[in-house]
């Protein structure tokens, strides 16, 4: 046995290695799952009404980070359009427009559809640090007590939906 | 006209007085600056923020500088990118129960290596 305690040492190491190889770098694990959403007060996009944390309560959301200077975000936008038209999928979707103007953000909805059922301006990006962004576009799978329960980083894609979110949002439901 | 100039430099002496309170002292300087050069900039993975152009760490760098004038410890600064980024915002991991073992591993390693070559001198 004593002998081959190298060998599987060795082993060891060199498996535990070898998968963090094939881990993706950019899927960092956030330390908000689990937690509350982060308090907020954000102006609805092209108002001059705000929006806080407390007035998204009460039902399953999706939190959606974009920007027009996104490219990510455009080719997410059509699945996030069916989302939204489906009518057995009951999820509202709060669109966070991240570090961008208004007026181009207004334009480009209007142009390709608007998914949002909210969209609050973050101009800044404060609220965006406090979610822990770090490139658009995110998506936060919120429940009704505001809790994040996912969080996607990148475009969503329709495997992502069908594998990880919707058992996720109907287990939430439940 | 006498008048107006006199606005005009109380205009120019209590902006002053406003930038003088956000420009921070040599230690806070210092302090910022070993900051921003611990955190890793997420976008640009193999760069600290110290280093980094991209919009994020730009924003970042602000956002430690404001905390740092208003009197915030290193580590509640450290804590405030923790709670929002995760472990790997820090290039220097914090001790914790999941990194304990990447902590302690090279002195058991250690351990082993004495226990290991006392035995075959032996």
């Amino acid at each position: 046995m004593k002998r081959y305690l190298p060998i599987i040492l060795f082993l060891v190491l060199f498996i535990s290695l070898l998968k963090s190889l094939f881990q993706d770098e950019m899927d960092i694990p956030s330390p908000l799952i689990g937690k509350n959403m982060p308090n907020f007060s954000l102006t609805r996009l092209g108002e001059n009404t705000t929006v806080t944390d407390q007035d998204i309560l009460g039902e399953v959301a999706l939190i959606n980070v974009w920007a027009t200077w996104c490219v990510g975000c455009k080719e997410e936008h059509q699945l996030l359009l069916s989302l939204a038209e489906e009518p057995s999928i009951n999820l509202p979707i709060i669109g966070i427009n991240w570090k961008d103007q208004d007026q181009l953000a207004i334009q480009w909805l209007d142009e390709l559809g608007n998914p949002y059922q909210e969209i609050l301006s973050d101009p800044i990006g404060n609220t965006a640090i406090d979610f822990g962004v770090y490139g658009a576009p995110e998506s936060f799978l919120i429940d009704r007590d505001g809790i994040i329960r996912y969080k996607h980083i990148g475009p969503l894609t329709l495997p992502i939906w069908t594998n990880e979110i919707k058992p996720l949002i109907e287990k939430l439901n439940q | 006209m006498k008048y107006s100039i006199i606005v005009l430099f109380l205009l120019i002496n209590s902006h002053c007085l406003i930038s003088a309170e956000e420009q921070p002292t040599a230690d806070q300087q210092e302090m910022y600056q070993s900051i921003i050069q611990e955190v890793r900039c997420l976008v640009c993975q193999n760069q600290s923020i110290a280093e980094s152009n991209a919009d994020l760490a730009k924003d970042l760098r602000a956002q430690i500088l404001e905390q740092v004038i208003a009197g915030k410890t290193k580590y509640e600064i450290k804590n405030y990118l923790l709670n929002r980024y995760g472990d790997f915002v820090l290039y220097q991991p914090v001790f914790s129960q999941k990194t304990f073992l990447l902590w302690i591993s090279p002195i058991i390693l250690l351990i082993l290596i004495v226990g290991w070559y006392r035995k075959i001198s032996n």
